[in-house]
Formats: structure tokens, C-alpha cells, sequence
């Protein structure tokens, strides 16, 4: 117990080194708090992303495998929406979302970019002759997976608000103010062909829009205004299927499907299989979506689990060499304890308890400077990140064109990737830290010890004379 | 009564081929003070050290109270039985004269609130007032480091006190003090005090005086005997 006080006087009477022991082990502590803030804050990140995002199923044609298999897309196997419907129920599942895209034309509506305000012809599939759609409607199920007003991209303005009953629908301020439609108003809009049906409906909400005007440039070079962002009328699923659609002849129709557990994929794919879903189409979640929304943690994990080990490393030999010259210049006054009758692991108590004092001391200043710099340090390291995975994706080709030459350009599946992470510096990260640091403690506390281990006291003492 | 004996003794330093002393047979007894004299070089600062536990014979034994020092727990030994005087001190630099001494009666063992009040007593003895009883040794004069070493030999009361040329950085007055507490060490308290010294003054107050050089030790006739 004297040995230890004694150790504790010590701290005081060579304050110079132990003050250039504390800075060094102050700033591992710092470093290496920040890292494992921003380590483990991106891995609890990551692992909520999956969690989001890998129970998020979609059933799509798996072109790949139709091609291996030789099959043109005339004898594909097709499923009609109430297939869709039909793997909705099951106890797999959390919940289940429908989406459908409809190209419109309306003679009162015109559309943002549209200068030929609606005049524009084109012909059918059928051979018949029509107005070009200039307007999309489009149905959701469930208006809380519109990712672009989960993100906030878009929000409904003061007064309106999102489509719920059969005749409602949201439209863009860019088509609101172009039109002169305020909330309240109706608006009439037209399916393409003869048959299809035309839609009334009153705008309930308008929104501002701040995503991109079309997914590719060429949609706009081509003047297909029905595929711009600005141009879409938004209603809800029950709303656009009303008019009785049964096939998905004409209409872009989606489902996702929300797991209760995402592990449970295989049970849910077996499900779906026995209830008769073909082998060219694939039950999966969307790796290259998770990807890129956790592409950046990940990059930030690893980044932060380098520089970790950088700062351990580097840290560690500074201090084991700062603990070897401490012991080497303290020697004498360890040859005198000796001598006065200390017995040797005394000593190398004592100047363990010597580091792991400062440590202690350091790791309270450390934790406290370490949560004040994670937070810039997370904000900056991932705001990198998201420029460089942005540049991928972009050189990556931009939205998917599906089967059957249309785009998804909204709904359910637009994920952005992850650009706000908040740094916590919880128990757990506290702990680990502890433990880092008592290990660096140790560590340079055994430098000590073993250097002086090979010291006899008269050796020592001699060595003065 | 012997408390310490030397039977054919001889000592080489590590890596060297030549002893400083060989077959050396030496007794010293409880309640007796003596005095090693010799050349610089001749190795009184080495049989100090054997003596005091530091180090170990190359041949031969030394025996504290019948056991021999190569087989007891050496750190025990310095700090309970022995009380060494460096002829370098070696007190600790950066630490208080008080706290020296506290120090060495702590590692001996000793305990209880009283320490310091002991610790100040035997600096008082040798003539360390308390205000530079609590300075850091490196703020003393040689002569009250040298003064503090002897304090601390002293602190844990041991029966054996062995001292390196304990005088040498004393004028004449304080040295006569020193000399003095070492004869009552040796006659009042019976402890068995070992000395070496160039000093005639020193050998003055001993009850037998041994030569030493090129290796071989002769006892010199005392004035006293
Ligand atoms: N560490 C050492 N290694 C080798 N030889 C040593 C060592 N220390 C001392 N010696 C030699 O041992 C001999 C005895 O040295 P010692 O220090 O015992 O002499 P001393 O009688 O105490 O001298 P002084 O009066 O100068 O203090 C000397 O020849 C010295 O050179
Ligand atoms: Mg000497």
C-alpha cells in the first residue's frame, strides 16, 4: 500500500515525463475514441440498414436466367397481379406494398415541359393512334415507402395533404403553378387507349420537388414528359385500381414485400414457389441497393479500423520507447529502492500502477475530448465517402430499365444512401476503450518491468560510482 | 557474540579475470564498531557491499547469524538487517529527506502512524532540521545528504550498519557528531558497525581496525586496546 502511494508521489515528483507519458497516451486515447464511435456507430448503422432494407423483398423476372435457359421473352412465364396480391399473405410478412404506374394524357393538364401542350401523337401498341402520355399516375399502397418524402425531397406544402380517399391525388408545385391548380381543385386525366379508363380527381395535396427532373437526360432529349419527376399525379394504390384493372396490360405494376424477420427469405421464397411462382422469376432482396446505402458506412468502418490500428501501433511504440528511457533514466532510483530491500516485483507494481494511473486520468480527459471530435470527424470522413460512392453509382448507369422497356422511376425501391450518422460514444464503446487503453497502460508498464528486470541492484548502483 | 562472518571469501567482478580480494576470513561481532582502512582501489566499498547483501561472494561464504547470505532472501535482509551507507548515497533525488526515510522504515516492515515523527527524531540525531527535512534531497548540501543517508541506514533499526567513507563530506565538528552516534551505536545499542575510511579520526573510535590491500586484510592494534 506505501509501495503504491509512493507510486502515486511519483506521478508528481518527475512530473515533466509524466505529463509527455500523459499527452501521448491522451492522444491514442483521443484517436482511438473517435475511431471506435465512429467504428461501431457505422456498424450499428449498417446492421439497421439490413435490417431495413434486407426485409425488403421484391419478386422480378430474373432476365439473367431466362437467358441462360435460351427463352426469348415470348414464352416467359407471366404473373398477373393478383399472383402479386396472392404472395402478399403470408405470415412471413410484415407487410406488403403495390405500386402502379399509369401513363396519362389530359387535354386540360399540361405538363411541365411539354411545349406542345398536349398535341403530341404517337401510336399504340395496338397500331392505334393517340395523344402522347404526358402525365404519369401513379398508386401506392402505402404512402409511408414514397421514398422521396420519407427523404424530405419532397414534402406536401402548408394546406394540403397526401392522397387517402379514391379521388384524391397530389400533384408538384412545378405542375400546380403551370396548370394554376390550386388544393381542392379537379383535375381530369385520360388512360392512353380508347377503352382505359379516364380518372377525376381532386388535389388534395401539393408538394415541392427537389428530386431530379428525369432519371436519365434522355427522357427529356426524347421529350417523353410522362417520365419526368415534376410530371407525376400521385394517388393512392385503391385509387388507380378502382377503375378495374385485372391485368397488368398497360400498367406498371410492382410489389415489395416487407419480412417480419429477414432471415426468413428461403421460408417466404418456398412459400411463394408453391403457390406457383415460375423459376424465371426471383424472390430477393436488393444487395446492390443495401450496398449502396451502406457503402459508405462500410468504407467509413473500415477507414476507422485502420486509422485504429495506425493509432494503436504508432501509440503503443511511442509509449513502450517513452516507458524504456523513463525506466533507463530512473534507474538509479530504482537501483536505491532495491537496495533499500524493495523486492523487485514491488517495483514492477509500482510502475505499473504508475501508467495505469496516468492512463486512468487520460482516459477521463480522453473519453471527453474523444466525443467532442468523433462527431466532425464522422461528418467529415462520410461526406467523403458519399461523394465517392455517388461518383460509382453514377458511372454505374443511373435507374434500371425493366422487362418491359419501362423505368422505375418512383415508389417503393429509390433508397439514398446514408449521409447523417450521429456519433454515440455509449457503454459499450466506453468499455472497449478502457480496455485499449488499461491494454497500452499495461503495455507500457511491462516495457518498464522488463527493463528492469535485468537490473541488479549493486549493477545499478555501480554504475554510478 | 559474531553477527557476521567471512570464511574464505574471494570476490572477482563480473567479466573480470583478477579478484579484488581472495580467501578472505573475517568475523565481526554485535556491540562492536569497526573500522576497514586501505588505498582507493583496494576494495573496501566491495566487502561493503558482500556485507551488505547487494551482491555475492565468487567463492566461499558470508553468514549473517549463521546462515548464509547466498541463501536468504536478500531483499529481506537489506531492509531489515542491514543498514547500508553508500559511498554515493544513493538516496532518492527527487524525493524529500522525510520521505526517504518513511520509505525505508515502510519496505522493513514497519508501520503505524508514528513514522514520521521517528523519521524526523533520527534526522534531528544527525542534525537535519525539520524545514530541511521535507526539501528534496537535490536542495541539500553534500554533507546533509551524506547526513540523511546515515538517518536512513539507521531508520529501520537494524542490527548490522555498514558505511562507505560516512564522513567524507563533513567538516570536522559535525564529523565528531557522526563518529559519536556510530560509537553508541556500537557500545549503547550493541549493533555491530562497520566502517571504511581513509579517516584517522574514524579509526579512532574503533574497537578494531583491518587493512586491506592488494587483497589481503590485516588488523591493525587499536590506541583503545
Ligand atoms: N563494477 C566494477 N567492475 C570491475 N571492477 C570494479 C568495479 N567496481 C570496482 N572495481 C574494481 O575493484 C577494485 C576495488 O574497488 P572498490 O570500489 O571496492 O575500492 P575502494 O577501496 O572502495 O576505493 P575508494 O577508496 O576509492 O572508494 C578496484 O580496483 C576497482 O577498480
Ligand atoms: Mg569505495
Amino acid at each position: 500500500m506505501y509501495a503504491i502511494f509512493n507510486a502515486m508521489k511519483n506521478l508528481v515528483r518527475n512530473l515533466g515525463r509524466n505529463i509527455l507519458l500523459a499527452s501521448v497516451t491522451l492522444a491514442v486515447i483521443i484517436c482511438v475514441s473517435a475511431a471506435l464511435a465512429i467504428g461501431n456507430t457505422s456498424e450499428k448503422m449498417i446492421e439497421d440498414t439490413r435490417l431495413q432494407i434486407g426485409s425488403k423483398v421484391s419478386i422480378s423476372l430474373d432476365l439473367m436466367a431466362t437467358h441462360e435457359q435460351g427463352q426469348g421473352p415470348d414464352n416467359l412465364a407471366s404473373i398477373g397481379i393478383e399472383d402479386y396480391l396472392s404472395y402478399g399473405e403470408s405470415d412471413y410478412l410484415d407487410k406488403s406494398v403495390f405500386s402502379v404506374q399509369i401513363p396519362m394524357y389530359s387535354s386540360t393538364v399540361f405538363a411541365v415541359d411539354d411545349e406542345t401542350k398536349g398535341q403530341k401523337e404517337w401510336q399504340n401498341q395496338d397500331g392505334s393512334v393517340a395523344k402522347a402520355p404526358t402525365l404519369m399516375l401513379v398508386g401506392n399502397s402505402d404512402a409511408e415507402t414514397l421514398s422521396e418524402f420519407a427523404s424530405g425531397e419532397r414534402e406536401i406544402l402548408p394546406g394540403g395533404k397526401m392522397p387517402e380517399e379514391l379521388n384524391e391525388c397530389a400533384i408538384s408545385s412545378d405542375l400546380a403553378e403551370l396548370n394554376n391548380i390550386s388544393v381542392g381543385d379537379p383535375i381530369s386525366i385520360q388512360g392512353q387507349s380508347q377503352s382505359a379508363p379516364n380518372y377525376e380527381l381532386i388535389v388534395s395535396g401539393i408538394y415541392s420537388d427537389k428530386t431530379a427532373a428525369y432519371a436519365s437526360p434522355m427522357y427529356q432529349f426524347q421529350g417523353l414528359v410522362h417520365l419526368g419527376q415534376r410530371n407525376q399525379v400521385i394517388a393512392t394504390y385503391d385509387a388507380v385500381m378502382s377503375k378495374g384493372y385485372e391485368t397488368d396490360e398497360g400498367i406498371d405494376f410492382q410489389s415489395q414485400y416487407y419480412l417480419k424477420d429477414p432471415r426468413e427469405l428461403d421460408k417466404f421464397e418456398a412459400e411463394v414457389r408453391s403457390k406457383g411462382l415460375p423459376r424465371d422469376y426471383s424472390v430477393s432482396i436488393n444487395q446492390e441497393e443495401l450496398d449502396k446505402v451502406t457503402g459508405p458506412l462500410a468504407g467509413m468502418r473500415g477507414a476507422s479500423s485502420t486509422f485504429m490500428a495506425v493509432i494503436l501501433s504508432l501509440g503503443g511504440l511511442a509509449l513502450a520507447l517513452i516507458s524504456y528511457l523513463a525506466v533507463k533514466e530512473r534507474k538509479y532510483e530504482i537501483g536505491a529502492l532495491r537496495a533499500m530491500g524493495m523486492e523487485k516485483a514491488m517495483i514492477s507494481l509500482c510502475l505499473l500502477s504508475e501508467s495505469v494511473a496516468i492512463t486512468i486520468v487520460c482516459l477521463a480527459l480522453g473519453l471527453f475530448a474523444g466525443r467532442a471530435v468523433s462527431q466532425p470527424i464522422a461528418d467529415s470522413l462520410l461526406a467523403g465517402q458519399v461523394s465517392a460512392s455517388q461518383a460509382q453509382s453514377a458511372g454505374g448507369g443511373g435507374k434500371i430499365l425493366m422487362a418491359n422497356g419501362k423505368t422505375q422511376t418512383s415508389g417503393v425501391n429509390s433508397y439514398t444512401p446514408i449521409s447523417e450518422i450521429e456519433v454515440a460514444l455509449n457503454a459499450g464503446t466506453m468499455v472497449q476503450i478502457a480496455v485499449l487503453a488499461l491494454a497500452l497502460a499495461l503495455l507500457s508498464g511491462m516495457v518498464g518491468i522488463v527493463s528492469i528486470a535485468k537490473y541488479e541492484p549493486l549493477k545499478i548502483l555501480r554504475e554510478r560510482g | 557474540m559474531s553477527v557476521l562472518e567471512l570464511e574464505n571469501v574471494s570476490y572477482a567482478y563480473e567479466g573480470s579475470s583478477k579478484a579484488v580480494f581472495s580467501d578472505v576470513t573475517l568475523s565481526f561481532e554485535a556491540g562492536k564498531a569497526y573500522a576497514i582502512a586501505g588505498k582507493s582501489g583496494s576494495g573496501k566499498s566491495t566487502l561493503l557491499h558482500l556485507l551488505g547483501g547487494l551482491d555475492v561472494a565468487t567463492r566461499g561464504r558470508v553468514s549473517y547469524g549463521g546462515e548464509s547470505l547466498a541463501d536468504m532472501n536478500r531483499n529481506r535482509y537489506r531492509a531489515r538487517n542491514a543498514g547500508i551507507i553508500f559511498q554515493g548515497l544513493n538516496l532518492l533525488t527527487n524525493a524529500s529527506a522525510l520521505e526517504n526515510i518513511v520509505l525505508s522504515m515502510r519496505i522493513s516492515g514497519m508501520k503505524g502512524p508514528g513514522l514520521k515523527a521517528k523519521a524526523l527524531e533520527l534526522l534531528a540525531r544527525v542534525g537535519i532540521s525539520p524545514e530541511k527535512a521535507s526539501r528534496k534531497i537535490l536542495k541539500l548540501s553534500g554533507g546533509e545528504q551524506q547526513r540523511i543517508a546515515i538517518a536512513r541506514a539507521l531508520a529501520h533499526n537494524p542490527d548490522l550498519i555498514a558505511a562507505d567513507e560516512p564522513t567524507g563530506n563533513l567538516d570536522k565538528d559535525t564529523e565528531y557528531k557522526i563518529l559519536k552516534i556510530f560509537e553508541d551505536l556500537a557500545h549503547k545499542e550493541g549493533k555491530c558497525v562497520i566502517i571504511a575510511t581513509h579517516s584517522k579520526r574514524v579509526t579512532a573510535i574503533a574497537d578494531e581496525i583491518w587493512t586491506v590491500d592488494k587483497g589481503v586484510f590485516r588488523s591493525v592494534p587499536t590506541k583503545r586496546n
